[in-house]
């Protein structure tokens, strides 16, 4: 029993917090960005590829740093906390997963070590709705929402193969690909509809529906730590205005109805916290209903850190509800984590179901 | 990152496990259910208590010298887990052996700790605390009971409330104001006082549900020897904090605890109806069932994670300090689920629980102090 971080793991977490302070902070980055659809700049990238931030999943024969997903978390929580807006969580952590959920190792080598590098950028859809189909010779058909397709050269497909599914490559810079922005809420956030019109293909690996549960289960954990992040951020930033605020001369800290809202957040963070670190640890340790109940928990929970986001602007109060502050872009982030995947009410159900099962089974879910 | 136990731990589990198969008996489960009103369930509860002391189950925690094994943090995790899951009714000194006995260990003399643990711990002698007072509840300090020296004696008048089985009591750790001309931490004192002392009344509390588990104290002229004091003069407040070092994993009976009944109650609503479905078919009733579930489990990592900080030197406030307050509101939550579905006829114990868990968000410090508490203590927040 030791949920302590390695030492290596608080390196991994201030150095990527510096850098992102550094270089890539929410006034002089974040916000000159919201325009752009790829989210981020090739100097910001690059610097994150230095980091070995972008190979963080990419196995060490590739050129990644080979770690476990307890450490994308960590890197994950960091992304959240500075509303990072590029493709991180699309190329270091959805597109390697995807190719280890397909056995697909080898046939996307080079891709690989291009991700872990930098030079190379993937997205991966559909993860929430219909899978591509295919036709003849590897071309590939489908209409779906890809999240930083803009800043992908390539979009990892999960199509319909046989019984089962396939994960095919496919450049976003053919004729047969269009991408169309979708409008939403959050500006540190880029999605796209994706349409492939019989675009080639090239078939990386094959399996089952349940590599693309295992897929996803892999994507809401580390999109739960990066809410995490944001929401633990705006704890961090709401606190420190509850101390320094003073109204009727005394901080508004001080008064317990105020004090009471900022521990109502903090024990919303720290409970996603539990649930990130165990989930990220039960993927870790390998596969199974085990995991997979960790991560519905999670992103049943963690899908409500909007309320944090809320809470922290009635905090600020008016200042909170402008568009200088930064607390919306929080509120905002928290908002799209919320909806990713269907929305906590849905999990809950889900999660009261499996309980409900395994119990009139005669099963102990404890431990 | 690992949330696996050690290989003692799980040993130290399967003898446990083993101790309890061959101990632990139905009647003595059921009896855990009103102790403080029923005679026959807590001279029954008396009894299993002692089976525990004998065998060296009682308090796993203490050192070996006063009849515990001297157990690690691992192992008296796994010691909650166990018992919850069992349901060992909790003993009757509860309070002596987790919050008075670590003081008399600390500061008691040889004769107190030699006469006092052994029968605290087989429940021969039955122990409540003197703590608080009808004007000093959350404000624990501004207690007003006095005691002035006289000779080699003091003299006690005052009254103490909640005072949990008072009225079974043999002994009483008393904390008494002995300089009313200081601030308020510093005029405190802490003594171990016969409750068949001359001058004490016991009046037991009727709560809500009609329980009998606490009793107002009154004390009029009451004398006690001067050697009775428990630490030095004025330091009663030191005393009252050292009695949290023994017990360092207790914070597992708290999710332990609602795993069992969660399992327990989605049980039985497996035979119950919502309008014309199922309960178990029912959105939502597995809503909030998903919900209980997942705040439960979270509480267990929360707890799991102050445990693995006391263990490897990390912070272990911050997460316990959220700890209570987690397990009184699921515990409420899980209540009030429980009587919304089956209601007040068919089930008499969920009904019983809808009323007793009103007290988990009071009992022990509430949920508004403790915020206080996290608010000032870890989030750094000014006071008032």
């Amino acid at each position: 029993m030791n949920l302590e971080p390695t030492d290596e793991q608080r390196a991994l977490r201030a150095t990527v917090r510096q850098f992102l302070a550094e270089h890539a902070g929410v006034d002089a980055h974040v916000r000159q960005l919201i325009d752009d659809e790829s989210g981020t700049t090739s100097q910001v990238w690059n610097g994150l590829a230095d980091l070995g931030a972008t190979g963080v999943l990419v196995p060490a024969e590739h050129g990644g740093a080979g770690m476990a997903m307890v450490d994308a978390a960590i890197v994950a929580e960091e992304m959240g906390a500075g509303l990072y807006p590029g493709p991180w969580l699309s190329s270091a952590v959805v597109a390697p997963r995807a190719i280890a959920r397909f056995g697909a190792g080898s046939a996307a080598a080079e891709l690989l070590s291009g991700i872990a590098a930098g030079d190379r950028v993937a997205a991966v859809g559909p993860l929430y709705s219909v899978p591509a189909t295919l036709s003849g010779n590897g071309r590939v058909s489908g209409e779906f929402v890809v999240d930083d397709a803009r800043a992908a050269d390539v979009i990892l497909t999960v199509t319909r193969h046989g019984e089962g599914l396939a994960l095919y490559a496919v450049e976003t810079a053919l004729p047969e690909v269009t991408l169309g922005r979708l409008p939403g809420i959050d500006q540190t956030r880029r999605c796209f509809q994706v349409t492939l019109d019989r675009a080639p293909g090239r078939l990386l690996g094959t399996a089952g529906a349940q590599a693309l549960s295992a897929l996803v289960d892999d994507v809401l954990i580390v999109a739960a730590a990066d809410a995490l992040g944001a929401a633990q951020r705006l704890v961090d930033m709401t606190v420190d205005y509850a101390k320094t605020r003073t109204q009727f001369g005394q901080a508004i800290g001080s008064f317990q109805s105020v004090a009471h809202l900022c521990v109502d957040m903090f024990e919303s963070v720290e409970l996603a916290r539990s649930g990130v670190i165990h989930a990220a640890w039960a993927v870790d340790e390998g596969d199974g209903d085990h995991r997979h109940l960790a991560a519905l928990r999670l992103k049943a929970f963690s899908g409500q850190l909007a309320a944090v986001g809320d809470t922290a602007i009635q905090v600020f109060g008016g200042v909170g509800y402008t568009w200088e502050h930064d607390a919306h872009l929080y509120l905002k982030r928290l908002l799209s984590f919320s909806t990713q995947g269907g929305n906590a009410d849905r999990y809950l159900e889900l999660i009261g179901s499996e309980f409900a099962a395994s119990v009139t089974a005669g099963q102990s879910q404890a431990t | 990152m690992d949330f696996t136990y050690s290989p003692e731990a799980e040993q130290f589990r399967t003898e446990l496990r083993s101790w309890l198969a061959a101990n632990l008996t139905e009647d003595i489960v059921a009896a855990t259910r009103h102790p403080g009103a029923d005679d026959q369930a807590f001279e029954l509860l008396r009894a299993w208590n002692a089976r525990l002391a004998d065998d060296g189950w009682a308090a796993v925690a203490w050192p070996t010298a006063y009849g515990g094994r001297g157990a690690s943090v691992l192992e008296q995790l796994v010691y909650a887990e166990e018992t919850t899951r069992a349901r060992v009714p909790n003993p009757l000194n509860i309070i002596g052996i987790n919050n008075i006995a670590p003081a008399i260990m600390q500061y008691g003399s040889e004769r107190q700790q030699l006469d006092l643990l052994p029968r605290m711990l087989r429940a021969d002698d039955i122990w409540c605390q003197g703590m608080s007072e009808p004007e000093s509840g959350s404000d624990l300090a501004s207690l007003r009971t006095r005691a002035i020296q006289d000779g080699d004696e003091y003299v006690v008048n005052g009254q103490k409330i909640w005072t949990s089985l008072g009225h079974r009591a043999d002994w009483c750790q008393l904390y008494v104001r002995t300089d009313p001309d200081v601030p308020k931490h510093q005029g405190i004192s802490c003594f171990l006082v016969d409750m068949k002392s001359p001058g004490i009344s016991v009046r037991p509390l009727v709560a809500l549900n009609g329980d009998m588990d606490f009793a107002e104290v009154f004390f009029t002229d009451v004398r006690i020897p001067a050697d009775a004091m428990l630490g030095p003069l004025n330091e009663g407040w030191k005393v009252a904090t050292a009695t949290l070092s023994y017990e360092r994993a207790a914070a597992a009976r708290l999710y332990a605890e609602l795993q069992v009944d969660l399992e327990q109650l989605v049980g039985d609503l497996a035979t119950a109806r919502v309008g014309d479905r199922p309960a178990l078919q029912d959105p939502i009733t597995l809503h909030r069932i998903g919900e209980l579930v997942t705040r439960i489990k979270f509480l267990e990592v929360l707890c799991l994670r102050s445990i693995s900080a006391m263990l490897h030197g990390g912070d272990a406030f911050s997460t316990a300090s959220l700890a209570k307050s987690v397990w009184a509101e699921s515990g409420q939550k899980l209540a009030a689920l429980a009587y919304d579905v089956l209601g007040p006829a068919d089930n008499a114990r969920w009904a019983d629980y809808r009323l007793t868990a009103r007290a988990l968000t009071i009992a022990g410090g509430t949920t508004q102090i403790n915020k206080n508490i996290t608010a000032q203590r870890v989030l750094g927040l000014p006071r008032r």
